[in-house]
């Protein structure tokens, strides 16, 4: 991990200049990678985001925290350029979703909710095919190859179709893939949906390693996910973007009224649920 | 490593060729490839020679008169999975996040298509090789009769492929384009040209959609071994309107 680490930095894109974004050998950069602006989604007459704004910075694990169908899908959504904000703005590494959606997909591991593949592919096939979409080849694509299959443990499955593993393993094929290509923005919705507690760990540890000189947001319903990765959290219900905090700020708050974090939380999404 | 940092996008004909490889490589991984073209196989040949040992001449024109009606039951099975299956699975997220434009995705479909159709028609070169064995064909009919073959074939495709993103079921898919096709072939029958015709005189219908719509006056060119720049340019324009829609479609339905 170290010298790969070593090795990403120093070849950073230096194209990324003449945006006005990082330079590779600023290891203390911490410009801004994700920049949500005034983002609302509409699904015909449903409010999915309502003007939700926050920025991302390098170096930073973010969590996404809200209740199912809060909205936090969608936002994700508009980040990966899969989805068009009906109005708004989004930026990756400088980079609007909308004016230039190719250079976004290429700075953006994004593992999507549900974590589709293709189903009746072999693992190894897979993802050589995601790595060579992203335009790799030859040892690079190997040495990617090997190094996301040694860090998300899918030895065991390379020869496996993708509809014979189990859901723990899809969900690390699924990371795998994400992370093939080293992206510098990590978006990942529900992550650690279907792992088994070894797994969750093994996946948190796994996060904080990939953090140095990242951005990475992840979204998640469960609070104790997201506490035990994440200094700073979103919390999100009803498409409105309720709290921007971190954990620290988050546990003040419980000691002084005297509750729990969870409770914390919930009273911050019932007090949005009445604002709308 | 430093090289792909700095690129992470495959070129676009290189995008086109990775998506279409993985495409061809779905259809034989979940064996549709060999159940299609065995079938296609099977009857194409059967159908021939049946009608081969009726008549006895040494030409393919029993065969590519079969195929229109053939192609209208055999494009849409191979077409109704190419986006209905990435909806329904919703890989279609994960396919275009990827660096790729929209249009390459479509392409490489396309041609992953085009590549199990032309395995079909690989499958039915022993017509050919025999008829050379046993006489004298007319070899440039043969190779005419193929190019128009492989434009119906290609245009059938084109718009099976847009109506499967269209539908984003695959039965429905099927459907669709069976009756589109249908339509397109049926339109070209004396018969039917004659009834549509009687219908409303003044508007003499049939003809209309003879001569502007119909497949087949244009694929019977090839067959007669006439290549027209006509027929060659409707061809083009279907195929080329078709997956231009299935683009729009895709970028529309990301709302």
């Amino acid at each position: 991990m170290t010298d790969h680490q070593g090795a990403t930095t120093a070849t950073v894109d230096p194209k990324r200049d003449a945006k006005g974004a990082p330079t590779a050998s600023d290891r203390t950069d911490q410009s801004v990678m994700i920049d949500v602006k005034e983002v609302t989604k509409r699904y015909g007459s449903t409010l999915a985001a309502d003007r939700v704004s926050f920025e991302i910075r390098r170096g930073e694990i973010v969590g996404f925290l809200g209740p199912n169908g809060a909205g936090k899908s969608t936002v994700l959504k508009t980040i990966s350029t899969w989805l068009p904000p009906t109005s708004g703005t989004v930026e990756v590494a400088g980079f609007d979703v909308r004016k230039d959606p190719l250079a976004v997909r290429q700075r953006l591991g994004y593992l999507p909710e549900h974590n589709a593949m293709y189903e009746t592919m072999r693992v190894d096939r897979f993802l050589r095919f995601m790595g060579k979409v992203r335009g790799m080849s030859g040892g690079d694509l190997t040495q990617r190859t090997n190094w996301v299959v040694g860090k998300c443990q899918l030895e065991a499955v390379l020869g496996k179709r993708i509809n014979q593993c189990s859901k723990g393993y899809r969900q690390r094929i699924g990371l795998a893939a994400s992370l093939l290509h080293d992206p510098q923005v990590i978006l990942l919705d529900e992550p650690t949906h279907g792992l088994d507690p070894l797994q969750v760990a093994a996946f948190r540890d796994f996060i904080r390693e990939l953090r140095p000189n990242r951005a990475i947001l992840f979204s998640s319903h469960i609070l104790a996910e997201v506490m035990a990765t994440c200094e700073r959290l979103l919390i999100i219900n009803l498409g409105q973007l309720l709290a921007d905090t971190t954990v620290t700020e988050l546990r003040a708050v419980a000691d002084e009224k005297n509750t729990s974090l969870e409770e914390a939380v919930l009273e911050i999404v019932r007090k949005g649920g009445k604002r709308t | 490593m430093s090289a792909t940092v700095a690129t992470h996008h495959a070129g676009s004909f290189e995008g086109i060729r990775i998506i279409a490889a993985r495409e061809l490589g779905a259809y034989f991984d979940s064996s549709i490839a060999y159940v299609y073209t065995i079938a296609f196989v099977i009857l194409a040949n059967s159908i021939f020679m049946n009608e081969f040992f009726l008549t006895g001449t040494v030409d393919m024109t029993a065969f590519f008169d079969l195929m229109p009606l053939l192609m209208v039951l055999f494009i849409p099975a191979v077409t109704m999975r190419l986006w209905a299956e990435e909806k329904k699975t919703r890989t279609i997220e994960l396919l275009l996040t990827l660096p790729i434009r929209t249009g390459q995705a479509v392409m490489g479909k396309y041609l992953a298509a085009l590549g199990l159709f032309g395995l079909f028609l690989v499958g039915s070169l022993p017509i050919p090789i025999m008829l050379m064995v046993l006489g004298s064909p007319d070899l440039g009919l043969i190779i005419s009769g193929y190019i128009g073959l492989i434009l119906l074939g290609g245009m059938f495709l084109a718009f099976g492929m847009f109506l499967s993103a269209i539908s984003g079921d695959q039965i429905v898919a099927f459907v669709l384009s069976a009756i589109v096709g249908f339509a397109f072939v049926l339109s070209g029958q004396e018969q039917v040209v004659a009834v549509l015709d009687g219908l409303i005189p003044a508007l003499s219908l049939g003809t209309v959609l003879y001569e502007n719509f119909s497949v087949m006056p244009r694929y019977d060119s090839f067959v007669r071994g006439v290549i027209d720049i006509g027929s060659l340019t409707y061809f083009i324009l279907f195929i080329g309107l078709f997956l231009w829609l299935n683009v729009q479609l895709l970028e529309r339905q990301r709302t």
